[in-house]
């Protein structure tokens, strides 16, 4: 199995020497940018860590506004006929709500985590193809923008986030707001394609010599299965939406029932994708925490090879139960009791999960520093939203639930509670990481009890709303329907809204730390390793260097880097600590390597990821600006292709025939 | 071993301050709980008041409490291994890496509970399909926002409940006591589901595709219920109710319905308003029995009008309670509570009663008249009216002056 083993370094050197071809620096239309420290350098580079960064920002600011989309919906609900927002406004504000969360913030910020840290944490300079990722990280941008931008140019989709046909057609829909999110969606999927095929060929290829596979950090293993879903996943909605955007720019009759269509085609389309679509969210946030659990608890993870594999396994079975979005659809009994079934399977990997972590708490010695407090809020949360999850995998049970507030309330504890906390979590634990400085710990711990107070004012009553019996996707609710006593539809309605503009509060509390962290004079220059941490990427430099690593470390053991802090009496299994991480990595870096040589910056990845929304516009408004785009599109893949992945004027090393390629091997020859 | 033996003394000292919190947080969830179901919620999930109905909750219930106590005893491992094992500067803990007996045992146990659940869920599934025995049937008709009603003159429906001829009705479902009653639910337009949650889970409308769904009553009154598939800009105001009649209530509902049309009295307001009616309501809502100034049989056409093709049929809108959608009510609060929490013994009759000049809502009919969307949103843009090649979404607002709205709302009265 070459796979698992140590990559072999034959690969990189056959295509990473370019010895005999000279590139001419007349195929470029532009001089190669170079190495900068202004602002232009983030908009050529090709690091790793840079994109993550980018990547984060972007997301953070779709989730402040996909917030603010949140916050109006509670405004509008917190009373009976609501008029905060009309029909239209309102049918735009939940669609667009969660459009954004879910594909401009959390699987973009686990994209964030993922570019950041994999490369880090398997010992790696840089992802396999780094100029690929710096197109993916734009084509998410120029999405996200050519999505919002429908608000600005006549309103956005208003046909819900699952956007099920015939409403979706323009019979039903007829401003452009779903052009705009079909054509979004699509840039955006082009973003999470390439990042996987990136992530996956780079945790394949590229890790330390030493780290097999059962050696990898959790968090990577978990990216791994995020990744695999997506490359399978992504393809699915992609051929949905060109179906609907052929359907609604020319006329295509792919779900139009008079012309002979089963509109229940999209919801198989939509769900196939939409459910692994769930993992693809929380996989990432189960990752974070399983590292961060036992560096609190100061134990390895308990049973990682378990976690490892129920990971993938809910990766497999996620691909099984898509219909049980569907069981009021009228599938028939025996696909309801095969879906129902797989449903209920899917609970047990899940459940696992749940265990090891506790099992990992249990008898550990526990800090409650901040990522902790975010790590343990997500067992328990996501513990709720699981078990809630199994009484809708009943189907006799779930057709009283469905688009009901009960499921609302039971995937905003999965995914606010879950991803969106285990997120937090990562934010908080590798801050110093990042950025040199670690985020106030008191500050830290308003956001946290804020954040935790206000998501289960949130979202707990919103359970007893659903079994109560007031659908979603309403813009108003009525007293008509809110029954008697104080504990009626107003109380709750009236204490989720609240409850909603206290989580605001909490995670703008996230945007004063950060700012606090960076602009007081007090918070010190975090250390090496502030919290005891068990993984490579905390054996270098906060932040590390561009090349990552002055050494590549060769890897012994799972939790190599507390290994190398700590040693084990093997009689009374003692632990004591025989090195700091300083010392850790001086002796380390008393060697380094020599010849490291990075990828080269690019103009192209963000020139053809600008030329994709010239289609998209050019398709809603002027077919001419389409063959504009399309043109846009032609020329600069023209010019990447003739882009050499380096630069001839940086310093590349050829290999030594024989020799095996040194420490190039890092390097993509692709990219 | 002493390690565990003095886990075990350590544990048994807190035991007792355990129990006594863990007893007063079982007290408080039960009460938050038991106080959190607001009383008489139409669509409660948890009350349910017929066969179907009562399947599904005993299904979900214990469902519902095994959940709840696999909840509690994580939430309390967690919250004991954080009291417990809190840094209190005890040496770094072993570094075990998994106990593979703990972990079996930990996903046997989840297995079996599953297994516990899944089987009688696989066979309340088919339960809830079976159409075999089905005694009566109804055609179920969802499109953008309000539910069609067609009782067809075939089968049973005709031998044993007297409907001779097909009757037609908006918003209201009416079916006899203790009836299994099969709904052959479809759509116009976009998908919609019809829900009635304490007789049944709910079904998708689709175009294009009939679902059957089975309801049943077993006790007269009147049961709250909301399309739950979004279907639009109006999806709020897309209600529907059903209502449980006794079987000899039953028969004096469907001889009504199939009564003859009663021509208003020369003179009055409600004549003036038959002529008005057919000159302005008739194109999309059909009267059965109404007669053009010729003589000629008044048709509908909303097929010409409407986006949906259909609007609601108001041969009898004053046996119902509710319009457009069942969003508003015909009657004022009073009469309508009068209805709403009468005995089941008092029902049928004060349902049957339908709406009476007294009793009518005369606020919201005449909002409606005067201008329907603005009170119920049809038309996000009404400039992209042609986006459907002139036809319109939902009632489009008539400039009906007052004395005309008089009229008609004095004719509507006798619709029953």
């Amino acid at each position: 199995m070459t796979i698992i083993d140590r990559p072999s370094t034959d690969v990189a050197v056959i295509g990473g020497a370019p010895t005999g071809v000279k590139p001419s620096e007349a195929l470029g239309v532009f001089k190669r940018p170079a190495a900068s420290t202004s602002w232009r350098d983030w908009v050529v580079t090709v690091d790793h860590k840079k994109l993550g960064i980018m990547y984060g920002v972007t997301a953070f600011f779709f989730f402040i506004v996909g917030g603010v989309e949140a916050l109006l919906i509670r405004l509008q609900l917190i009373s009976p006929d609501g008029k905060v927002l009309n029909a239209d406004q309102y049918n735009q504000m939940f669609t667009m709500h969660a459009t954004t969360m879910v594909f401009l913030f959390v699987m973009p910020m686990a994209a964030a985590f993922a570019n950041y840290f994999v490369p880090l944490q398997i010992g790696a300079r840089d992802v396999a193809f780094p100029r690929l990722n710096a197109f993916g990280f734009w084509c998410f941008l120029f999405g996200g923008l050519f999505l919002n931008s429908s608000w600005f140019l006549g309103g956005g989709a208003d046909g819900g986030w699952f956007m099920y046909a015939p409403n979706s057609s323009t019979l039903f829909s007829p401003s452009h707001g779903i052009d705009f999110w079909t054509l979004g969606l699509q840039i955006t999927g082009i973003a999470s394609l390439t990042g996987a095929i990136n992530l996956i060929v780079t945790v394949l290829n590229m890790r330390a010599p030493g780290m097999k596979m059962m050696r990898m950090p959790i968090f990577t293993w978990m990216v791994l299965v995020t990744q695999f879903l997506l490359l399978f996943a992504i393809p699915v909605i992609t051929v949905a939406l060109f179906l609907l955007t052929f359907q609604r720019s020319f006329d295509a009759t792919f779900f139009d029932v008079a012309s002979g269509a089963d509109p229940l085609l999209w919801q198989h389309l939509f769900w196939i994708f939409g459910h692994p679509e769930v993992y693809i969210m929380i996989l990432p946030s189960f990752g974070i925490i399983s590292e961060v659990i036992p560096v609190f608890s100061k134990k390895p993870l308990f049973g990682y090879p378990i976690v490892a594999m129920s990971g993938a396994a809910i990766g497999f079975v996620g691909w099984g139960v898509w219909a049980h979005h569907m069981f009021a659809s009228g599938l028939g009994p025996v696909s309801v009791t095969v879906f129902s079934m797989a449903t209920m399977a899917i609970a047990v990997p899940t459940g696992v999960k749940i265990v090891n972590w506790v099992m990992t708490m249990w008898g550990g010695k526990l800090s409650f520093t901040v990522p902790m407090l975010f790590a343990i809020a997500l067992v328990v949360q996501f513990t709720i939203g699981g078990l809630s999850g199994v009484t809708h995998a009943v189907a006799p049970s779930d057709t009283q639930q469905t688009d009901t507030y009960y499921i609302v309330a039971h995937f905003h504890y999965v995914l606010f509670g879950g991803a969106v906390f285990g997120l937090f979590s990562g934010f908080y634990y590798w801050w110093p990481k990042m950025f040199r400085r670690q985020l106030s710990e008191g500050l830290g711990k308003w956001n946290f009890w804020l954040m935790l107070i206000g998501m289960n004012l949130t979202f707990g009553p919103m359970h007893i709303l659903g079994l109560q019996g007031q659908p979603r996707r309403m813009m108003v609710w009525t007293e008509a329907r809110a029954g008697e006593g104080l504990f009626n539809f107003g109380f709750w309605n009236r204490v989720a809204s609240i409850g909603s503009f206290v989580l605001g509060i909490g995670v703008l509390l996230f945007l004063v730390n950060v700012i606090y962290t960076h602009k007081s004079k007090k918070v010190a220059i975090s250390p090496l390793d502030p919290w005891d941490a068990r993984t490579l990427e905390w054996m270098t430099h906060n932040p590390p260097q561009e090349h990552n690593f002055d050494t590549i470390p060769t890897v012994g053991h799972l939790d190599e880097f507390f290994h190398r802090k700590y040693e084990t009496d093997a009689s009374t299994h003692s632990v004591k600590q025989v090195h700091s991480a300083e010392e850790v990595m001086a002796e380390l870096n008393s060697h380094p390597d020599e010849h490291i040589h990075m990828p080269s910056r690019s103009y192209w990845p963000i020139l053809l990821a600008l030329s994709l929304p010239v289609i998209g516009y050019g398709l809603i408004y002027n077919r001419m600006l389409m063959a504009v785009g399309a043109a846009l599109v032609l020329l600069t893949m023209f010019g990447w292709s003739m882009e050499p992945s380096t630069s001839p004027d940086e310093d590349f090393d050829p290999p030594a025939p024989g020799e095996g390629g040194g420490h190039t091997k890092e390097l993509s020859p692709l990219g | 071993m002493k390690k565990m033996i003095d886990q075990v003394g350590e544990s048994m000292k807190t035991a007792g301050r355990w129990r006594n919190a863990s007893k007063a947080a079982i007290a408080v969830s039960a009460l938050t709980f038991v106080a959190s179901c607001g009383r008489d919620a139409p669509q409660d999930t948890w009350q349910p008041a017929g066969p179907n109905a009562e399947r599904i909750d005993n299904l979900q219930r214990p469902v519902f409490y095994v959940a709840g106590i696999v909840g509690v005893i994580v939430f309390a491992a967690v919250a004991w291994s954080m009291y417990r094992y809190r840094d209190r500067g005890q040496a770094i803990p072993e570094q075990t890496h998994g106990k593979p007996a703990v972990e079996i045992v930990l996903t046997v146990i989840p297995v079996l509970i599953l297994l516990g659940v899944a089987i009688p869920t696989a066979s309340t599934i088919f339960k809830l399909a079976e159409t075999s025995d089905t005694e009566m049937t109804i055609n179920v008709t969802g499109q953008q926002w309000w539910w069609e009603y067609d009782y067809p003159a075939v089968g049973s429906n005709i031998e044993q409940y007297g409907i001779t001829a097909p009757i037609v009705t908006a918003g209201q479902l009416v079916i006899p006591e203790n009836t299994k009653v099969l709904l052959r639910v479809t759509s116009r337009d976009v998908i919609h589901s019809y829900w009635i949650p304490k007789l049944n889970g709910k079904k998708d409308s689709v175009p294009g595709r009939v679902h059957l769904l089975r309801m049943e009553g077993s006790k007269p009154g009147i049961y709250a219920g909301q399309c739950t598939e979004f279907c639009g800009l109006s999806h709020a105001y897309m209600r529907m109710e059903a209502v449980v009649l006794a079987r000899a209530d039953y028969d004096k509902w469907v001889a009504n319905q199939l009564e003859e049309y009663t021509v208003p009295e020369v003179g009055t307001d409600a004549a003036a308003g038959e002529a008005l009616f057919i000159q302005q309501c008739s194109r999309c809502h059909q009267v059965n029995g109404l007669k053009n100034s010729d003589g000629s049989l008044n048709i509908a056409a909303p097929e010409q009008n409407l986006v949906s093709g259909a609007a609601p049929n108001l041969t009898n809108l004053m046996t119902r309670n509710t319009f457009a959608g069942a969003s508003w009510d015909l009657l004022t609060p009073e009469c309508r509570d009068n209805v709403w929490n009468a005995s089941s013994a008092d029902f049928g009759e004060r349902y049957l009663a339908g709406v009476s000049t007294e009793c009518l809502n005369q606020r919201d009919l005449r909002e409606w008249l005067r201008n329907a969307p603005a009170k119920k949103p049809m038309y996000a843009d009404p400039t992209k009216l042609t986006s459907t090649g002139g036809l319109y979404r939902g009632m489009p607002a008539l400039g009906l002056t007052e004395d005309q709205i008089n009229i008609i709302v004095a004719y509507l009265l006798e619709r029953k």
